[in-house]
């Protein structure tokens, strides 16, 4: 449980790099969100992910099909995580949790996305 | 409104759409005047709304952002086109310069980037990075290489009676004219200009006297 005035720590890890800057200023225009890092490769995401105390980490996998496998790692490693999956073409999003089952998010707008974040934190 | 710059984004990730429109109002000079979520969409709304910059998302559903781009060079000229793509593809490129794009940027740029090529775009500019440069070179190689005589000068070997028959052809004389002076029948003429164009590589008579002329083949008149 976050306390209220505590902003939600996001990493992305967001390919290609304009859509990474996009969704860098949509999280940034959330006054309840702030974007502590930002990772390149799935290695670097599990270093960040130690290192530094995060809740959210939005993936745009090249692929969406499916779990990622760097889900299951990092889920395990860090039960309390939330993994948003956003499609590169932007037509799904999916926020996975640990023991909990995956959110599906219909039509993924901004405003969605960032609801379905919030819920999954109180 | 005067001095912004009217741009247009035709993308079908509404995420990355959305938030390139944010974006992009954030900046002082620019204006989004329209978006569009498919080619057939987009082509519609810019026709109508005439922007200055259109951002065109190369693989959109039903209208690809070339086949947008190429019309659009037909129905609305004065609006500049940048291609949003995903690979850094030599033929892309070229098909996209083709069709009459202004600028070819990778989403794997940042946004900061896309910005300057929109400037530079509207500015009348025509953006283009190292690869682009890159292509545009082995292109402009490649079409030179096709304008050089395939035969190289001094490899074919006419024959006598060739030079003979190319000489008539110089003097305006027909295939039946240029029979009765050689003593031989019409189809062996035929067959002899048929050759010559075969061996240099040329489409008709005329080619082939200004090859022999320019290389001083004609016979000269006794």
């Amino acid at each position: 449980m976050k306390r209220s005035n505590e902003k939600i720590k996001v990493i992305l890890a967001s390919r290609p790099k304009m859509l990474s800057d996009v969704i860098r200023n949509m999280v940034e225009h959330q006054q309840d969100m702030e974007v502590i890092g930002e990772v390149l490769d799935p290695i670097e995401l599990l270093i960040a992910a130690k290192e530094i105390p995060v809740d959210v980490v939005i993936i745009t996998p090249l692929k969406a099909d499916g779990k990622p496998r760097i889900c299951f790692k990092l889920l395990e490693e860090h039960p309390f995580l939330k993994i948003l999956i956003l499609s590169a073409e932007g037509k799904t999003a999916v926020l996975y949790q640990s023991n909990i089952p995956a959110i599906h998010i219909e039509k993924p707008s901004v405003q969605a996305i960032f609801q379905t974040i919030r819920k999954s934190i109180q | 409104m005067k001095d912004l710059i009217q741009i247009f984004i035709a993308d079908d990730n509404g995420l990355l759409r959305e938030g390139l429109v944010s974006m992009m109002e954030e900046q002082e000079d620019i204006v989004v005047i329209g978006q569009a979520p498919s080619g057939r969409e987009a082509l519609e709304d810019i026709k109508s709304v005439r922007p200055e910059v259109a951002l065109i998302d190369i693989g959109m559903p039903d209208k690809d952002g070339i086949e947008l781009t190429r019309i659009l060079r037909q129905d609305a000229p004065e609006v500049k086109v940048i291609i949003l793509g995903m690979i850094d593809l030599t033929d892309e490129i070229m098909q996209c310069i083709e069709a009459g794009a202004a600028g070819y940027v990778l989403k794997e740029t940042s946004f900061d980037h896309l910005v300057k090529v929109i400037r530079s775009v509207h500015r009348g500019e025509a953006f283009c990075s190292p690869q682009m440069a890159a292509s545009l070179f082995t292109r402009i190689a490649e079409l030179a290489n096709e304008r050089m005589p395939k035969i190289p000068p001094g490899s074919v070997k006419l024959t006598a009676r060739e030079l003979e028959v190319i000489t008539l052809i110089s003097e305006g004389l027909s295939n039946k004219q240029i029979a009765q002076r050689l003593f031989i029948e019409t189809q062996t003429v035929k067959n002899h200009v048929h050759n010559i164009l075969d061996k240099l590589q040329l489409q008709n008579r005329l080619e082939a006297v200004q090859y022999a002329r320019e290389r001083n083949l004609l016979k000269k008149e006794k």
